[in-house]
């Protein structure tokens, strides 16, 4: 029971992980909570429903039509409600629009697919396994490998890829590296189509291991997210990986052990709790205030 | 004419331009007087008590947005989770009037200080934490309000809410039409006012306008920001009791679901579109927000649509609101 609990906090650590690494980005980036994030994402898995269910469109296929329209999504948030709002304006600004960016996306999600939970179909094979005399589905195997293989991926792209090296030369310092010859624009938006699209992917295994979708899951989405950022440490993939595996394992054993209801309010509960005691995170630096 | 210094900076010639008689201390009497007078006879022009109530919901929503637009407008915080407090206020009146036999004004006493005391707890917090983190904190405590008052059943009656919330009534006088609930909005609306234009214009005031400037300037002469910003977040959040005692008795009935984010993200659209940091600006807010949302009612599945494209729309044009005196500074 315990090593079932477990195995499945980690399965949905991370996939939370996933769903952090593009915020955490933004967050490292520009200092813009983006409240959009959640529903991209539930816009990009409820493409991927439509493809599996209507049209039986081979699992790979979809999982990418919608990983690159999620994405887009993403990028064209960035250029129509953020972008004019980066230079010379309070940051709280954009937090603001980038909430109307969210009920907007929001609302269209719900005219087209409705505020019910829907049946996702399950794309991956329902065999187990042995392993220790523990039954393993190995669904929970292939999700687990998909999400560290595209961490692993991103963060090979973040230190060798010339476009990875300049997000990182962005998240540093942005007019030293428009100055070195970056183009700034297109780097942020490359940073919220990679995160759109991780976001997607994570969701859209979210919602085949549990086998539904539906609108609500979006804000949840948003707030999971900015929760682990905020744990493991905003603007670092080690900590966005801790803060996503704390998460996911914590909420499956409070679910399991405590009270399935009050998982959501404990959950919360533990985010100003860890704020109190550490507000930079578990893996942040102390941000020091410039005079 | 405008002072230079030519005319040694006194005003001489025709000074009855447009902008001198709005400024005139006589013009603002007399405005102020017919405004007052217009408000109190209200109800006997516009009978219909379908305009009624919504101008009733209004005077609820102004009360909100006075608060947050302390918090948001002048104190420069942003809070997510102001229908926490509201609903704090709601379900303390509703729990006891109903089950505990209080009379309403001690309810409505009671609802504030409790809306304030959780405000000072987590104002608290903003001793350490920074702005945007701050935000997360007010949406968390958003989201533990709304959740508890859904999942503890024993105590608020989970998703069906309270119902069956008595007529209210203050020293004899039972509200019961929608006439009376009209003038106790108006005094309440009043008691805001008064009490936070008392507030803004004293020293205490001044401190926290200087804090929303530049908190450090302010910090380094010798204002103890911690404390101030504590007390202002505290403060918002005991109006934001009073309108939910308001809407508990008004409403008859309080659920979870009156107190959602949505309601959160509309009133801080209400503070914006009227304009922040100005006292009586929320009011053109809440008056285009309200009048859109009923305006677009057969289109109800769009209205977060709606809110969202208004929401970024303002903010890109014209951030500092409609009647606001200035945006967040940088």
């Amino acid at each position: 029971m315990f090593f079932d609990v477990l195995l499945i906090g980690i399965m949905v650590g991370a996939i939370y992980t996933l769903v952090t690494i593009g915020y955490s980005m933004v967050y490292s980036i520009l200092k813009l909570m983006n409240f959009a994030h959640g529903d991209v994402y539930i816009f990009g898995t409820f493409i991927c429903y439509t493809l599996l269910s209507k049209y039986q469109l081979n699992p790979v296929l979809a999982i990418l039509t919608a990983a690159v329209l999620g994405g887009i999504l993403a990028s064209f948030v960035e250029i129509v409600a953020y972008r004019r709002l980066r230079a010379g304006q309070h940051r709280m600004i954009s937090m603001i629009t980038a909430l109307g960016a969210a009920y907007v996306i929001q609302n269209s999600n719900e005219l087209k697919w409705g505020n019910q939970v829907m049946a996702f179909p399950s794309i991956l094979s329902a065999k187990t396994f042995q392993v220790f005399g523990l039954a393993v589905p190995m669904t929970q195997i292939i999700i687990l490998g998909i999400a560290v293989g595209l961490i692993i991926l991103f963060t090979l792209f973040l230190k060798y890829h010339p476009y990875g090296k300049a997000i990182l030369c962005v998240s540093e310092d942005i007019p030293t590296a428009s100055l070195m010859g970056i183009p700034i624009n297109r780097t942020i938006t490359m940073v919220y189509f990679i995160g759109g699209m991780l976001g997607v992917v994570g969701g859209i295994l979210y919602s085949t291991s549990y086998n539904a979708v539906s609108l609500a899951m979006g804000f949840r989405g948003t707030i999971i997210a900015f929760t682990a950022a905020v744990i493991g440490g905003i603007g670092s993939l080690g900590g966005a990986l801790i803060g996503g595996m704390f998460l996911g394992i914590c909420e499956n054993f409070i679910g399991v052990y405590v009270s399935s209801s009050y998982r959501d309010p404990i959950t919360f509960l533990l985010l100003i709790i860890i704020l109190l005691v550490k507000p930079t995170g578990i893996m942040g630096a102390v941000e020091q205030t410039k005079v | 004419m405008e002072p230079t210094l030519e005319n040694h900076g006194k005003q001489t010639g025709n000074p009855m331009t447009f902008k001198t008689v709005l400024n005139h201390p006589m013009f603002k009497k007399t405005a102020f007087l017919t405004a007052a007078a217009g408000c109190v006879l209200l109800p006997h022009i516009m009978t219909d008590t379908y305009y009624l109530g919504i101008i009733n919901y209004m005077i609820l929503y102004v009360i909100l947005c006075m608060g947050l637009n302390l918090i948001l407008g002048y104190a420069g915080l942003l809070s997510l989770g102001h229908a926490a407090f509201y609903g704090l206020g709601g379900y303390t009146t509703a729990i006891l009037i109903t089950r505990y036999g209080f009379g309403f004004l001690s309810c409505l006493i009671l609802s504030g200080a409790i809306a304030l005391l959780f405000g000072i707890l987590l104002g608290l917090p903003t001793r350490k934490v920074r702005g945007d983190y701050f935000c997360l904190l007010t949406i968390a405590f958003g989201e533990i309000f709304r959740l508890v008052a859904q999942a503890w059943i024993g105590f608020t009656n989970g998703a069906m809410g309270i119902v069956g919330i008595p007529i209210p009534s203050i020293l004899g006088w039972s509200i019961r039409t929608e006439v009376d609930f009209y003038y106790l909005g108006l005094i309440l609306l009043g008691f805001t006012w008064i009490t936070l234009s008392l507030l803004v214009h004293s020293k205490f005031g001044r401190a926290f306008i200087a804090i929303r400037e530049d908190e450090l300037a302010a910090s380094v002469m010798g204002i103890n920001t911690a404390v101030y910003k504590i007390i202002v977040f505290g403060i918002g959040c005991f109006y934001a009791g009073l309108a939910g005692s308001y809407l508990a008795v008004y409403q008859t009935t309080v659920t979870p679901s009156n107190f959602r984010l949505e309601e959160s993200c509309l009133m801080i659209i209400m503070v914006i579109v009227g304009g922040m940091g100005s006292l009586l600006a929320p009011i053109a807010g809440v008056i285009i927000m309200t009048l859109a949302t009923e305006y677009f009612r057969g289109i109800a599945e769009y209205r977060m649509l709606i809110i969202g494209v208004i929401m970024v729309a303002v903010l890109l044009f014209r951030p500092q609101g409609i009647f606001g005196t200035s945006a967040f500074k940088g």
